[in-house]
């Protein structure tokens, strides 16, 4: 339930502004969110302000990740928007002394149809704003997508303009520095806080517990002050949580299905730590004063920071002021504000503005990175080319924030833990389930199955990237169909349309099969095509790749096609965007990424010890389609469209040469190891 | 130490250390923070800028290395409020995200334009290749640049 109030504001010059507690770093929530109410309203999108993550002003919000933004915040968007439309009908009906049927709501005005009398949105809301409470059942517009593409609201990201968190410039701001151990939870023996000091410009060297930071005028100052410190290093203690068990899915009768198939595989998949590698590292600025605090942050969760920085200051949260500026995007990473919360424990040391700026190395040695994944698949098919049994079992680390590694400079006990938020106490199998288990049964309808997870912490800091556990599980779920595809001589688009009627997924699969040209694609000779899909909440995802691969086994991703339901799209070219982008992002982790790593040291600290994909590597084009229906409700789609494609990628390796690689990432060495059979 | 540098078409005066990376001349001393750091390794080429019409990476330059040639950064690529062909076909091709390298990305395709009007979409690729993109924007620059050379 919610407040019009909370989410909207009548200005006095005709303009809208819009109320959101999500963060925009670059999913394009400044340009659909204005979209969302403006179809409501009845107004041209750019008269729609949006205020974003500032949390003196929006409503509490749990965080921005899930890919639910639009599906959820934008829904609550749009039925304050259809509430406040209902209102003002109502408004200008009492004032004209017409019925609001006969009233048409177009162009930040009221019209009646009968004898064209006009009231201005700023008449009506003059002296008497629009409140009350949201009905549950308000009624709603049938979006249709009648706002133009206009050029993306951007100008100020063009011109340099644009005031990201590592621009903030406060006076007497000074810079600060955390160390990073390479073996995530090291616990600090000692460090030279003397020859720390010594160092030209230094304010402060604060070391609580295994928190060792330093404090100067200049930022270099703090870097040559931070590896005066010679900090020496004992190893972290055993992990203290144990691991979580959940049963997915556990039919009756899977042996006996087993016993009874025609044909039974099985297989093993392995996928990785990934590391989120924004291009601006981790950053944060904090004014902790003797009674208030400000904080900037590359952050994902607004409240749970502010919070956080709260227990650190000992102050009440609504003393404590978050404000958002532009953000580098961090696919899941930000859930986590590891410099905003550095800052604030130092600023609260020396009582003076601080920066915190991450290097690359301490982003590659302290960010919470993907989770390893182990799949154990095993399936059989009967003679009509049916999957009648289906078991896998999966073991990978947690993604979340439950029992996934807090940052380590997080206060010992948070006023709320973020994601969980006002809902609280939920149970830890459900939430491994529903994040490292995202999508780990398959959507389709098989014979008897058992899914089975095992979540247990790895010696690397693991949490959120893009999707969670969605795209190592669907990795081995759609690799694995397309064993069973091959292994029972049918088709792949045929198996997995034999296995749904679902309407949504057989007509993205459908969609994307004709638009790639699937029957008539070059195969073999080192060019081949694969297909992989998802159902990932309420958004359906086919897509189609080819690659090429080269004599010594080199992949190169030619060319995308994506078929797509998301509902009803608001903003269909910064759709389009967040597809290619989802697509552009997978293809790097299925091709090149692994983060290196030995006994829970992360090896390296540069862009040469961990690359990702560059202009060289993007393929020629990614065709994308919408196969929606404008009266289904928008769901999300900054992670679903990244989910298919290593799956897709992999068969399609597999089709141009016949190496099968189930471990990620299908590197030269992987394709050749995987033809010889090594 | 005094350094006289050409920013944006003026003389700037510098009073920093020798050594002091470009980069942090510009963001730090002369306010100019549309150049972003991403790794000080000249690796990721968010922070570049133009020295005499060339793509350089300002966090591996030292300001002595670069006094008296011309600098142009990403605030200094517009005439008045009239953007750059290249600033406005990113805006017309939606060819950005989070935006955080969209300032090396425009400054290295405006030199390549200047260098190649019409470049082939593999010169593209090769000259905008020192800039990674995580958000995955690659394909929409392509087009941007394809765009601005038309």
């Amino acid at each position: 339930m919610s407040r019009v109030e909370e989410r909207l504001r009548f200005e006095i010059d005709g303009s809208v502004t819009a109320l959101s507690g999500k963060m925009e770093y670059g999913q394009g929530l400044r340009a659909a969110y204005p979209r969302i109410v403006a179809e409501e309203l009845g107004i041209a999108p750019s008269r729609v302000r949006v205020v974003l993550g500032d949390t003196d002003v929006v409503p509490w919000d749990m965080g921005t990740f899930g890919s639910m933004s639009v599906e959820m915040d934008g829904r609550e968007l749009r039925r304050a928007a259809a509430f406040a439309r209902s209102e003002l009908l109502a408004r200008a009906a009492s004032r004209l002394a017409t019925q609001a049927t006969e009233l048409d709501i177009e162009d930040g005005a009221v019209t009646s149809r009968l004898d064209g009398r006009t009231l201005t949105f700023t008449q009506l809301v003059a002296g008497e704003p629009v409140t009350g409470e949201v009905p549950e059942d308000v009624p709603l517009a049938v979006p249709t997508p009648t706002c133009p593409d206009g050029p993306a609201d951007s100008v100020d990201l063009v011109t340099g303009r644009a005031q990201f968190v590592a621009d903030v410039r406060l006076p007497g701001m000074l810079h600060g520095r955390v160390l990073h151990p390479a073996v995530h939870g090291a616990r600090l023996r000692s460090v030279d806080r003397d020859a720390a000091l010594a160092e030209a410009g230094v304010v402060a060297v604060v070391v609580e517990g295994d928190f060792a930071g330093v404090v100067a005028e200049r930022h270099g100052q703090a870097l040559r002050a931070l590896r005066a410190q010679q900090p020496q290093w004992d190893p972290p203690l055993p992990p203290q949580a144990p691991g979580t068990d959940a049963v997915l899915r556990s039919d009756a009768g899977v042996d006996e299905a087993f016993g009874g198939a025609a044909t039974r595989i099985a297989a093993r998949y392995f996928t990785p730590h990934v590391a989120s590698a924004p291009i601006g590292p981790s950053v944060g600025v904090a004014d902790v004063r003797a009674d208030e605090a400000f904080v900037y942050g590359s952050t994902q969760v607004p409240f749970g920071l502010r919070d956080a920085v709260a227990a650190i200051a000992k102050l009440p949260v609504e003393r404590v002021h978050f404000r958002p500026r532009a953000m580098s995007g961090g696919y899941g990473r930000h859930g986590s504000s590891d410099a905003a919360l550095e800052a604030a424990r130092l600023s609260a040391a020396v009582r003076r503005p601080v920066l915190v700026q991450w290097s690359r190395a301490d982003e590659l040695h302290g960010a919470p990175h993907r989770a390893q994944m182990e799949a154990a698949m095993e399936g059989g098919v009967d003679a009509t080319g049916r999957i009648v049994a289906w078991r896998s079992e999966i073991s990978t680390n947690p993604y979340g924030y439950a029992g996934a590694a807090a940052a380590r400079s997080a206060p010992a006990r948070p006023a709320r833990p973020a994601a969980m938020g006002r809902a609280g106490g939920w149970d830890p199998t459900q939430m491994v389930a529903m994040m490292a288990g995202r999508n780990a049964v398959p959507p389709y309808e098989l014979g008897a199955a058992e899914v089975r997870l095992h979540v247990t912490p790895g010696r690397v800091r693991t949490g959120a990237l893009r999707s969670l556990g969605a795209s190592p599980n669907v990795f081995a779920i759609e690799s694995f169909v397309d064993e069973l595809a091959r292994a029972a001589s049918v088709d792949p688009f045929e198996l997995r349309l034999r296995h749904t009627s679902d309407a949504r997924l057989r007509r993205v699969l459908e969609v994307v099969r004709e638009r790639s040209g699937w029957a008539h694609a070059r195969r073999g000779q080192g060019r081949g095509v694969g297909v992989a899909c998802v159902v990932y909440r309420a958004t359906y995802v086919a897509e189609v790749v080819e690659v090429s691969v080269a004599a010594d086994g080199e992949v190169r991703l030619e060319r995308v096609w994506c078929a797509v339901d998301a509902g009803h799209i608001v903003h269909p070219d910064g759709a389009r965007n967040q597809v290619e982008g989802a697509v552009q992002m997978a293809a790097s982790w299925t091709l090149i990424e692994e983060l290196p790593h030995r006994d829970g040291e992360v090896l390296g600290e540069t862009w040469e010890d961990y690359p990702i994909a560059t202009f060289r590597d993007a393929p020629r084009a990614i065709d994308v389609v919408f196969t929606g229906d404008d009266r289904t409700p928008s769901s999300g789609l900054g992670e679903p469209p990244a989910v298919p494609t290593g799956p897709a990628i992999a068969n399609a390796v597999f089709d141009a040469c016949g190496a099968r690689v189930r471990r990620l990432p299908i590197r030269a060495a992987a394709v050749r190891r995987a033809l010889t059979g090594g | 130490m005094r350094y006289l540098l050409q920013v944006n078409g003026g003389p700037r005066e510098v009073d920093v250390p020798a050594g002091t990376p470009l980069l942090a001349v510009l963001r730090d001393t002369l306010g100019l923070t549309g150049a972003r750091f991403g790794c000080g390794h000249g690796a990721c080429g968010a922070c570049v800028v133009l020295a005499e019409g060339a793509p350089i990476p300002a966090c591996t330059t030292a300001v002595e290395d670069v006094a008296g040639r011309a600098i142009v950064t990403i605030e200094g690529l517009a005439r008045g409020d009239e953007l750059h062909p290249v600033q406005r076909a990113f805006l017309q091709e939606g060819a950005l995200q989070c935006g955080y390298c969209t300032s090396g990305m425009i400054l290295a395709g405006a030199a390549l334009l200047q260098r190649v009007p019409s470049p082939s979409e593999d010169q593209i690729r090769e000259a905008l290749a020192p800039h990674l993109c995580r958000c995955g924007v690659y394909l929409r620059a392509i087009r941007a640049i394809q765009r601005a050379a038309r």
